[in-house]
């Protein structure tokens, strides 16, 4: 279980375990939590077991769909990483053969191939049964009244851990390190057999291979952060790759309209809670200025408790984790007013994901840090797509604009990249803001709530008191605050019909003698010469630049917390998933 | 046994494609240059490795991680400024405790080059091979085996076995390296170099698969020769009425559209839109989030990612970066060219167009083969253009 828990960073949404105990076998598998099978366990006397978590890809989270899965017979049992890709014409063809299926997963056929190959010899009938897969593994099995345990790798990451009297087989390292130091690591296409007194390797052709332990030497955390010296640092890089799994997923289903196939709402209403509330904010810009349908927005723990209008829109709730207790309850209000409802999340199969009539994932991959940063990028990217979709779908956008719009959307991840390349400047600006009290990010149109964003996010993690506002409102209150000892960030986005308007407030602000950090695009001279540094960004269509503009802020706040020594990745107070009301 | 990987430096001559990753991260066939190295020491069984990083290292780590996806455990030294391979080498000092070997992280190789050097048992080698083109390498002098001189790029000729900057060396190593960097020595060649013959090297020759790609136009050279693809693997959707021959991979989520031909070996990444009625001929990689519209060829390539190209453009031996954008009527010869990279001319025989990343081309724009145009450049409308642009150039 120490095992197990080690990997929940790898995500997950259901896990099980599988234990040889006395020569019979014995499997347990719940949805959820890891807690919720630690608490379904009884004591186990076994010493030769598989245990697994799983991230649904195929099949959505449930207790059958969870591994380990088990052979017709009961006496074989494997977990499986990595995605099979012809199981569809395996599972035929085992079914034929009589093989019964209890799940929806691709995994399953897995163990009726290993049955079906069985004869005395688990690691031969392993890898006899994984030159039938095509895709991607890496695969454990245990047999009833055996301490051996078989496993094949390819693709997907396996290392042996080496004990006295004991052994080990993990995904990573990480699980393994509360036991032992001594590691192998298997290689692509090779086979083993695991036993407590030893371990035998052997490649593709069956030929046994030697290869010497190595000894690990770092701690568990370092092991998943690759480098990196945070999480959050490590996740704002994964940003552009975070955009392009999120398209990769989704422009299908936007351009073909799989996505709200009917567009038949008079109007649409955005409900989120923290930094989702702020893509949503996004998404009511993108939404009216590609849609022209009326949007509004509402806080998720607001709405829930508030009276309704008569006209029922389409509520589209947004949750990164799919749990948050505001966000789920706001769901089921929803829906007793008769409202269509729409789920943005990362997590496939989370508790939202059951609340609603349909779901758009983001593909952002599992985040760590507690602040938001590749996440929140997938959900405005959710924004735009859907405001495509209506847009495409009410005849507000032309073929030819909504194509060009997909178009800038697949933009966006060399965006991300760029302003990653330029990250240095964004740790050399981060000296204007570490040392102030309170902080002020300012802008306008479609980058008020980005501002917003920015501002949450610097006070997550750095503690500075931080605000964001409509760069139009100060002069009505918060002009009063400012000072030479009040940072401001402003962006202004040239080709933005606010721009003008921008320039004009920020000359307000350093009328005040407030030091300005100025956000704006590569070569901007106007913006440049009013603000005391420049953070650029690469050039942008201004309806998309919040994708941009969000990454630069995203990478401040970072670095401001760095400076002033703070809890980086688990700040105080917080958690990741927000599953109280 | 641990593997040191050297990966700190941008490699200047290949800008404009280094200005935003360092040359080991220039995708050859659709994968990072050290991907293969990584590779090429994991099928070896090392699976202990040490990346020594510096310019743009985020890129570097960001794709490795951790190591798990290549079934080896990495972890990262830092060279703070790149003040050349010895000094990077000693970033490394304090986790090295015995006998191990040490790779240049901006070459591709095979498994091979690896299992050369390990079959040799003494404590220090060399791995050399032979080379067309030994004035832009380490030139070595060998005597029944033993590296006896090392002359770096030298200007007249010397001999053809050249350095691969692959070594195995002892611990020892360390203290020659940092004599050698306080003496103002940059390279490890030129430390070597002063120490020679005294340390006793031995010069292992490699069978394996060692390719350098020194200027832009070698990228090419070096796509075409890293394919080793086998069958088709497409993941994608292909139209009916789409003809592929030879080995051609398609990526998840890539759409190729109706009379689209494509002749093998070509790679095309995940999320692309290719077509109606795109030709794409050998040896061609093309990366994620590419758009080729209707009525374009592409001959001999490299199209890196989100590339979008207008319909009627010709392409050849071109090597093209992250979001340029395309217009239509595009035209980019190859041929015989004077190129010009850092104040020195080169003859090149068969050279494309190079395009530097965020680049955006106006309609119907002509660049004469061996054109250079830097990094977020713009081209106008109908311009012809030649020669060496800058980065940031504005063409009307």
């Amino acid at each position: 279980m120490e095992g197990l828990k080690r990997l929940e960073y790898r995500g997950y949404d259901s896990a099980g375990v599988a234990m040889v105990e006395d020569g019979r076998l014995t499997i347990l598998k719940k949805q959820g939590e890891l807690d919720v099978l630690h608490r379904a366990l009884p004591k186990f006397t076994g010493r030769t077991g598989i245990g697994h978590t799983r991230w649904a890809t195929c099949g959505r989270p449930s207790d059958s769909n969870a591994h380990p899965f088990i052979s017709c017979d009961g006496k074989l049992a494997i977990v499986h990483n990595g995605i099979i890709e012809n199981y569809t014409s395996l599972r035929e063809r085992l079914e034929s053969e009589g093989h019964r299926f209890t799940s929806e997963t691709d995994t399953e056929v897995v163990v009726h191939l290993l049955e079906s190959h069985y004869s005395g010899d688990l690691r031969q009938a392993l890898a006899e049964t994984v030159k039938d897969i095509e895709g991607t593994y890496a695969i454990a099995a245990v047999l009833e009244g055996s301490q051996e345990i078989a496993a094949a790798r390819k693709e997907n990451p396996l290392v042996v851990g080496l004990g006295v009297n004991e052994n080990f087989l993990a995904s990573d390292v990480t699980a393994l390190l509360s036991y032992t130091n001594k590691v192998l690591y298997i290689m692509d296409g090779e086979t083993l057999s695991l036993t407590p007194k030893g371990v035998a390797v052997y490649d593709q052709e069956g030929i046994e291979v030697k290869r010497e332990p190595s000894a690990v030497t770092w701690s568990a955390e370092d092991a998943q952060k690759g480098g990196f010296e945070h999480f959050m640092l490590k996740e704002i890089f994964e940003g552009p790759n975070a955009i392009h799994n999120t398209l990769l997923g989704a422009l299908d289903l936007i351009e073909n309209g799989e996505v709200l196939p009917r567009i038949d709402f008079p109007s649409v209403k955005l409900v989120a809670c923290g930094s989702s509330f702020h893509a949503a904010m996004v998404g009511k810009y993108a939404m009216e200025e590609f849609a022209g349908v009326p949007t509004t927005l509402e806080l998720a723990s607001e709405y829930r408790y508030s009276p309704g209008a008569r006209e029922a829109p389409l509520v589209i709730l947004i949750t990164q984790s799919g749990e948050t207790a505001d966000t789920l309850a706001a769901a089921r209000e929803a829906r007793r007013r008769g409202c269509r409802t729409l789920a943005v999340t990362n997590i496939v199969g989370s508790t939202i994901t059951r609340e609603v009539d349909e779901v758009l994932y983001t593909r952002a991959g599992p985040e760590i840090g507690v602040a938001a940063t590749k996440t929140f990028l997938t959900q405005l990217l959710a924004m735009y797509l859907l405001a495509i979709r209506v847009g495409y779908g009410n005849g507000t956008l032309s073929h030819d604009s909504m194509r060009s719009a997909l178009s800038s959307l697949r933009q966006s991840s060399n965006m991300v990249q760029s302003v990653l390349n330029h990250i240095h400047d964004i740790e050399e600006a981060s000296r204007m803001v570490d040392k102030a009290v309170h902080c002020f990010f300012i802008g306008r149109n479609i980058n008020y709530p980005t501002m917003m964003e920015g501002a949450l996010k610097l006070k997550e993690i750095s503690y500075i008191h931080a605000e964001g506002f409509a760069a139009g409102e100060l002069k009505h209150g918060p002009l009063a605050l400012l000072d030479s000892s009040t940072p401001v960030i402003a962006v202004a986005i040239k080709g933005d019909h606010t721009y003008e308007k921008m320039l004009a407030n920020i000359s307000e602000v350093a009328a005040r003698d407030s030091p300005v950090l100025g956000v704006g695009v590569e070569g901007d001279t106007d913006l440049s010469r009013l603000c005391e540094r420049m953070v650029y960004v690469p050039p942008v269509k201004p309806v998309f630049s919040p994708i941009p503009v969000t990454v630069a802020l995203q990478a401040l706040s970072y670095y401001v917390a760095k400076r002033r020594n703070c809890s980086i990745d688990k700040p105080k107070n917080l958690a990741k998933s927000v599953t109280v009301e | 046994m641990k593997a040191v990987i050297l990966a700190a430096g941008e490699g200047t001559r290949l800008r404009p494609f280094t200005v935003s990753r360092p040359k080991v991260m220039i995708p050859i066939g659709n994968r990072p240059i050290l991907e293969y190295v990584v590779r090429a020491v994991a099928a070896n069984g090392i699976t202990d490795i040490i990346l020594v990083v510096g310019y743009m290292k985020e890129r570097i780590m960001s794709f490795f991680g951790n190591g798990s996806r290549f079934g080896v455990r990495i972890s990262y030294a830092i060279q703070e400024k790149q003040l050349g391979t010895a000094h990077a080498a000693l970033a490394v000092r304090d986790q090295i405790k015995e006998d191990f070997i040490m790779v240049a992280g901006d070459n591709i190789i095979d498994a091979q080059v690896i299992s050369d050097l390990l079959k040799h048992k003494g404590s220090m080698a060399m791995l050399v091979t032979d080379s067309e083109m030994p004035s832009k390498y380490g030139v070595v002098q060998i005597e029944s085996g033993k590296v006896m001189d090392i002359i770096e790029k030298p200007d007249k000729k010397v001999g053809n076995i050249i350095n691969t900057g692959i070594y195995r060396f002892s611990p020892g190593i360390f203290d020659h390296l940092e004599k050698g960097v306080m003496a103002g020595k940059s390279g490890i060649t030129h430390v070597l170099h002063s120490c020679m013959p005294r340390l006793r090297i031995e010069a292992v020759r490699s069978t394996g698969r060692w390719m350098d790609a020194v200027y832009p136009w070698d990228l090419v050279r070096l796509n075409e020769y890293a394919f080793s693809l086998s069958g088709q693997q497409t993941s994608g959707a292909i139209e009916s009425g789409v003809t592929m021959r030879g080995p051609v991979y398609v990526g998840a989520g890539s759409r190729i559209r109706a009379g689209c031909y494509i002749e093998g070996p070509v790679s095309i990444g995940e999320g692309c839109e290719i077509g109606p009625y795109v030709t794409i001929f050998p040896t061609t990689s093309i990366g994620n989030g590419v758009h080729i519209a209707p009525f374009t060829a592409i001959n001999n390539s490299m199209i890196m990612n989100n590339v979008s190209i207008g319909s009627h453009a010709h392409i050849s031996r071109a090597v093209i970066d992250d979001g340029c954008r395309i217009m239509t009527g595009f035209s980019a010869p190859s041929g015989p060219a004077q190129v010009r990279v850092e104040d020195d001319f080169f003859k090149v025989e068969k050279a494309g167009s190079m395009v530097g990343e965020f680049t955006q081309i106006g309609p119907k724009v002509v660049l004469s083969a061996g054109t250079i145009v830097g990094a977020k450049s713009r081209v106008g409308a109908g311009a012809k253009v030649s020669g060496s642009l800058e980065d940031r150039s504005i063409v009307v």
